[in-house]
């Protein structure tokens, strides 16, 4: 079985991660036929190529005997248009199979990827930077994709002229070979050497790569800290740091790239190829004719010697890239999907047994142990950094615990199918995240594409968020930037509790999700929804003792020990941390209102 | 086809510069590195002129082989081959160093530029374009622009190369030169037509993968909301179109680059049947040698080679051209933020004025209409008022974040368009509402501000902070890692860090946008009474939503749809019986123990909340 996953998708591909290479071939196969044909393209190709010079040779013997030689020239000539029109079609066949493979490869690996990220914990997601996965699966990915074409595609076919040309020399006069078969061994191993030289390189550089590219996001979604600290020359600086390194690494390549040994030696084989191709001729072992055709098909080598300079740097390059794109593939992930667990509908009974919790080493929540029965408000205050939201977040299973249990209508959270239980659990976080699209379709999101336009307006009207789209001249149509910068703190929480409200759950948490609205928009948003909720469990972090009061149960962390739990009544008279917060949860009702009755 | 080519638009800062201008801007980078660029320009010609050596050599060879028996000459011959060789790898040795240098140089210097270009542009900016497609201007298209001079450069030996080749060939047999140059318009006109396609096929790509990145992009920072709604498969839908799109806009584009190759190869290998069938005919008219002919079939080998890639030269070169293009739109962006002056600053008093301000971020509304207002030096200024009012807009207005469309801000009597803005900045000190930090510890995030601040300095200021409770509660205390954003802390922590970093900072101005809204009541309590302290010396702008944090202002400006509806001290306000009073009221009756949210005031018990209830 593979790692876990909280999401898969049906009937995927499964690719080899035990190593880059392994995973690069596990993803050429999936195209084998694609790629036999794409190999014998490229040797036909130059069974042609090789044969052509093989024909300017006979063309030259031809003419050296003079007697029949216009006739036979025309012959030659007719017969070399034929092979390279042939030719013309396998070496346009080969580059654009090569073309399909390398584009099919990346296509594939970025979905492999998508689907692999969407089903890595959070646990993993909170470790990782932005920046740099992003590096991975934009930049690594279009390596891949250059390393199949150009780069072994380059290779195939260059490698295949360098065996037909050693072939066809043979088939010449196989006294002839001794030079090129020389010079290919020699050439092997310098390539060999070259390669090992490089991939330190490429590696070191894809990653400096991501970490520039880290960098630069970080600075980038921290502008507003960075211009009012007027931090600007700090940022540069890092930046420069790390581009700088980058350099140093692109520096080192070409000195490598400087340094390759096979084109000296290539120089060295074509002298020796040639006195070697004047003693036999002397001796007339082999034609004149012969000796010109054996110094053609040696230039060919010259192909092979000057492309894998280049076609091996990308091949490194590539395989860097795979490198780093496993290595974020391979990253354990704690959680899985589950499918085929508990699935039924949910009736909201909370129950944490025993639960500690941490994400580190330090615990951050100690042996908790609470009840809530369906349909009831429980309440959960404490100082900041107590772990009130850490607590919730183990309800939907986004941590799992490590100690103790979490039950759901009698079922462990762990027995649940993913789906069934996140998609009835609805969160409004602290931390709003809106996406760069329209806001019909940032409140519908829980619903995917099935929400109606109506039902989206309620739940805004709800929410007290219809007003204020309303007054924008594109209305429900309004695209709101990255994050929903373009939207005021309270707007976009009303927006995220439009979005939780729409999805309809049994079980909802709502974390401090008005902090930034005004006490009487939030006290018609809470009549929305106790009205639309009613009956549904509801976890509930505020520091509005309006809503603590009524709460069926409130719990009191402290540094994440649960000290208490009981009723407002029940707390006031005997739990001495209660009173403390609660004396500063805004207190003192002023006299003046005291009789006022409203509503 | 359309609907394939769906959401591929140009972004607006995006212009079109001519290829002649972007040459120009790009060869302005290589002007500091001109030595070495010289020396590079040289080993290429000498390069090429070793390259051509080998076929002359060669052919000259198999003439005196069969004419005469001379072995000898041979010999030398194969010397010279050997000594070329050697001349010819290590000039390329040296080649490759340099260009790798001044390449690697160049691209350091416009990554440079280019960051410093998004650094000084103003909020609008970040607002309107995403962040992924920021980045990928500075660091990928960066790149691309990289391969395009390394291209140049190769390009110049090949041409040279071909012009080598083509004189000695002139030299030799001008007939049979003329001859190899029939198929040259053939070349060139396919190498046209293929330049005109190209260049669309390119734009799309690269804005085809541009999508496919910022819907990674998206998911990668959006995934904890993907999760809690479970809306993966929904996500992986979405992508795998968007994926699907790019994949068949660049396979085409792929096949267009990959299939020109062979057209040409094909092209050029009619000529050589030419030259074959023709040569042949005039080595039997006796017009040239058997060596001569030899010397023009083997030269063609190396004289098709760069004319190919001249042609298949220009595709990369779109591309690089486009990438460059991208770049210096992205250095030539207008700032919406134009500084008439850049007067230094100094010590500020911190007294604020607008006058007759107009304000909007965009056409979608106007957030200030001809808004007054003076903030004395040293005051606490609070502004209450409903979600979106406005109040945030005057921080970000004070900040010079954003430009506004008429009338004046004034700071200290001094227009603020007329300052410079690193100086104001740094006496500017801005508790943002969704609070930033950078990953490192919570002490790096402290020193953000002021990077040579000490230990002690930072332990200090933390201290002050609600008598540092706060800090206990951290795993780690001040050493904690704060994560990406900061995301390995709670909300209220991330607020109290981000009020530390701005207390260290010590500025003149504060701006405390919702600042406390997340910590929770009794830590405000704790923080309030040292910040009360801070307060004072300076001038302070606080915007909050408990008004118990209001209170304590010296004046209070009720915003309502960019208006003052009101003015003065709580007092004064409660006092009059207006919107404050109003906002006062309902606001503790909601935050009263005996208010039923949604139901009403249900007074039941003893309104004095420090004592116990009997029931
Ligand atoms: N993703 C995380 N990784 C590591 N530590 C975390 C993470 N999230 C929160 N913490 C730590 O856990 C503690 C509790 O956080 P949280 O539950 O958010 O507190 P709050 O009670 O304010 O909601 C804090 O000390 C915080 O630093
Ligand atoms: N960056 C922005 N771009 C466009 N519109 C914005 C931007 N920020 C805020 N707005 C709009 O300006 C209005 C005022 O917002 P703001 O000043 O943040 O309100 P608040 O009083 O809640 O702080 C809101 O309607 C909001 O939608
Ligand atoms: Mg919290």
């Amino acid at each position: 079985m593979l790692a876990k996953r909280e999401f898969t998708v049906a009937n995927t591909y499964h690719y080899n991660w035990s190593s880059p290479m392994r995973w690069i071939i596990s993803h050429l196969l999936q195209y084998r036929f694609l790629f036999l044909g794409f190999a014998l393209l490229c040797i036909v190709n130059n069974i042609f190529a090789a044969s052509t010079s093989l024909f300017i040779g006979r063309a030259f013997d031809a003419v050296l005997q003079k007697n029949t030689a216009l006739q036979q020239l025309g012959m030659i000539t007719l017969a070399m248009l034929i092979v390279i029109t042939m030719q013309g079609c396998c070496d346009l066949g080969a580059r654009l199979t090569a073309e399909m493979l390398s584009k099919r490869f990346a296509r594939d690996a970025r979905e492999e990827l998508y689907t692999n990220l969407l089903g890595k914990s959070q646990t993993f997601h909170n470790r990782q930077r932005v920046g740099d996965i992003m590096a991975r699966a934009s930049n690594d990915m279009t390596q891949l994709s250059d390393m199949m074409s150009p780069g072994i595609d380059t290779i195939m076919d260059s490698f295949s002229s360098l065996f037909m040309s050693v072939l066809f020399i043979g088939l010449l006069n196989p006294q002839l070979l001794l030079v090129p078969i020389l010079y290919v061994i020699v050439f092997l191993v310098a390539l060999r050497f070259y390669a090992r030289q490089l991939g330190p390189v490429a590696v070191n550089l894809r990653e400096e790569f991501g970490q520039t590219n880290a960098v630069l996001t970080e600075s980038v979604n921290g502008i507003e800290v960075v211009k009012a600290t007027a931090q600007e020359p700090q940022e540069i600086h890092k930046f420069v740091t790390r581009a700088s390194r980058y350099r140093d690494f692109y520096v080192q390549n070409g000195k490598i790239h400087g340094r390759y040994l096979p084109t000296l030696l290539l120089g060295i084989a074509l002298a020796l190829a040639f006195l070697h191709g004047l003693y036999l001729y002397s001796h007339h072992e082999i034609s004149l004719g012969m000796l010109v055709t054996f110094m053609s098909l040696m230039t060919y080598l010259r192909y092979v010697t000057y492309m894998s300079t280049w076609s091996f740097s990308l091949l490194r390059l590539g395989v860097a890239g795979a490198e780093r794109i496993i290595s974020l593939l391979k990253e354990e992930t704690e959680l899985d999907a589950n499918m085929g667990g508990h699935k039924e509908e949910m009736r909201g009974d909370v129950v944490f047994e025993h639960v500690t919790f941490s994400y580190g080493s330090t615990p951050i929540l100690k042996d908790i142990s609470f009840h809530a029965r369906p349909g009831q408000t429980i309440a959960i205050v404490g100082q900041t950094g107590a772990g009130k939201s850490t607590l919730t977040k183990l309800v939907n299973r986004i941590y799992d615990v490590d100690t103790g249990r979490v039950l759901i209508d009698g079922v462990d959270v762990r027995d649940w199918d993913m789906d069934a239980l996140r998609s009835q659990i609805s969160t409004i976080e602290q931390d709003v995240f809106l996406f760069s699209r329209t806001i019909a379709e940032n409140i519908s999101y829980g619903l995917g594409s099935k929400a109606d336009q109506s039902a989206i307006e309620v739940a805004a009207r709800d929410a007290q968020a219809d007003e204020f789209i309303q007054s924008f001249p594109q209305g429900y149509e309004t695209e709101i930037g990255e994050r929903g910068v373009t939207l005021s703190g309270g707007q976009r929480q009303r927006l995220a509790i439009a979005r939780a409200l729409l999805t309809d759950p049994r079980i909802l948490v709502l974390d401090d999700s008005t902090s930034a609205i005004d006490s009487a928009t939030e006290d018609e948003i809470q009549k929305a929804i106790h009205r639309i909720l009613e009956g549904r469990t509801t976890l509930l972090i505020t520091p509005r003792i309006s809503q603590i009061r009524w709460a069926d149960s409130i719990l009191v962390l402290r540094k994440g020990e649960l000290i208490d739990q009981g009723s407002h009544e029940e707390l006031l008279a005997r739990c001495e941390t209660y009173r403390r917060i609660f004396s500063h949860y805004d207190a003192a009702l002023p006299a003046s209102v005291g009789g006022v009755e409203h509503d | 086809m359309g609907f394939i080519m769906e959401g591929l638009d140009a972004e607006a800062y995006d212009r079109t510069y001519s290829d002649g201008h972007l040459i120009k801007r790009i060869i302005g980078y290589f002007k500091p590195k001109l030595p070495l660029m010289i020396t590079i320009t040289i080993l290429i010609v000498f390069n090429a002129g070793l390259d051509t050596a080998f076929p002359l050599l060669v052919s000259n060879s198999i003439d005196t082989l069969s004419s005469t028996h001379a072995f000898q000459t041979a010999v030398i011959i194969v010397g010279f081959i050997l000594c070329s060789s050697v001349l010819s790898w290590t000039c390329n040795l040296f080649r490759q160093r340099f260009t790798a240098r001044s390449v690697g140089d160049v691209v350091l210097h416009l990554r440079k530029d280019a960051f410093t270009a998004v650094m000084s542009r103003d909020m609008s900016f970040f607002d309107e374009f995403s962040s992924g497609k920021i980045v990928s201007r500075v660091t990928s298209d960066t790149e691309s622009f990289a391969t395009v001079v390394t291209l140049t450069l190769n390009l110049l030996s090949q041409v040279l190369l071909y012009v080598l080749i083509v004189v000695v060939l002139f030299f030799r047999n001008y007939q049979l030169a003329l001859m190899t140059l029939t198929i040259m318009p053939a070349i060139i006109g396919v190498a046209l037509g293929f330049r005109v396609v190209a260049r669309r096929f390119t734009r799309r790509a690269q804005r085809s993968l541009a999508r496919v990145n910022s819907n990674v992009q998206e998911i990668v920072s959006g995934i904890t909301i993907a999760k809690n709604f479970r809306q993966e498969q929904n996500m992986y839908d979405e992508f795998k179109q968007i994926n699907a799109q790019s994949y068949y806009v660049n396979l085409r584009s792929g096949f267009l680059y990959n299939g020109i190759f062979p057209v040409l190869v094909f092209i050029a290998n009619i000529g050589t049947t030419i030259i074959v069938y023709f040569g042949g005919h005039s080595v039997l008219g006796g017009v040239i040698s058997a060596g001569e002919w030899f010397l023009f079939v083997q030269s063609l080998s190396l004289l098709w080679q760069p004319l190919t890639s001249i042609a298949s030269f220009w595709s990369q070169f779109q591309l690089g051209l486009a990438a460059s293009e991208r770049v210096f739109a992205l250095l030539d962006a207008e700032p919406r933020i134009q500084q008439t002056g850049h007067e230094t600053v100094g010590q500020i008093k911190g007294e604020i004025t607008f006058k007759q301000l107009l304000f909007s971020y965009d056409q979608r509304q106007t957030v200030l209409k001809d808004f007054s207002l003076t903030i004395k030096a040293g005051e606490t200024i609070a502004f209450v008022g409903h979600t979106g009012a406005g109040k945030s807009s005057i921080g970000k207005l004070i900040s010079r974040f954003y430009e506004f469309q008429g009338g004046k801000i004034l700071i200290d009597g001094r227009d603020i368009r007329t300052l410079d803005l690193a100086q104001y900045h740094a006496r500017l000190g801005i508790v943002p509402q969704s609070p930033f930090l950078f990953s490192g510890t919570v002490a790096d995030n402290i020193r953000y501000a002021r990077p040579t601040a000490t230990d002690a300095e930072v332990y200090a200021i933390a201290q002050q902070i609600g008598n540092g409770d706060w800090i206990e509660a951290l795993p780690e205390g001040l050493e904690t890692l704060v994560g990406e954003t900061g995301r390995s802390l709670s909300m209220g922590q991330r607020q109290l860090v981000a009020l530390a970093r701005v207390l260290l900072q010590d500025p003149a101005i504060l701006i405390m946008d919702e600042a406390t809204a997340s910590v929770d009541p009794l830590t405000e309590a704790q923080i309030q009474e040292g910040l009360d302290v801070i307060l004072k010396q300076r001038t302070a702008i606080v915007i909050a939503h408990r008004l118990s944090t209001i209170k304590h202002a010296n004046r209070i400006i009720v915003l309502d749809g960019g208006r003052i509806a009101e003015e003065g001290s709580h007092e004064d306000l409660m006092r009059r019986g207006g919107h404050y009073s109003d906002l006062y009221n309902t606001y503790f009756r909601h935050q009263s123990p005996d208010y039923k949210p949604g139901e009403g005031f249900i007074p039941v018990r003893d309104p004095n909340m420090q004592a116990p209830s009997t029931r």
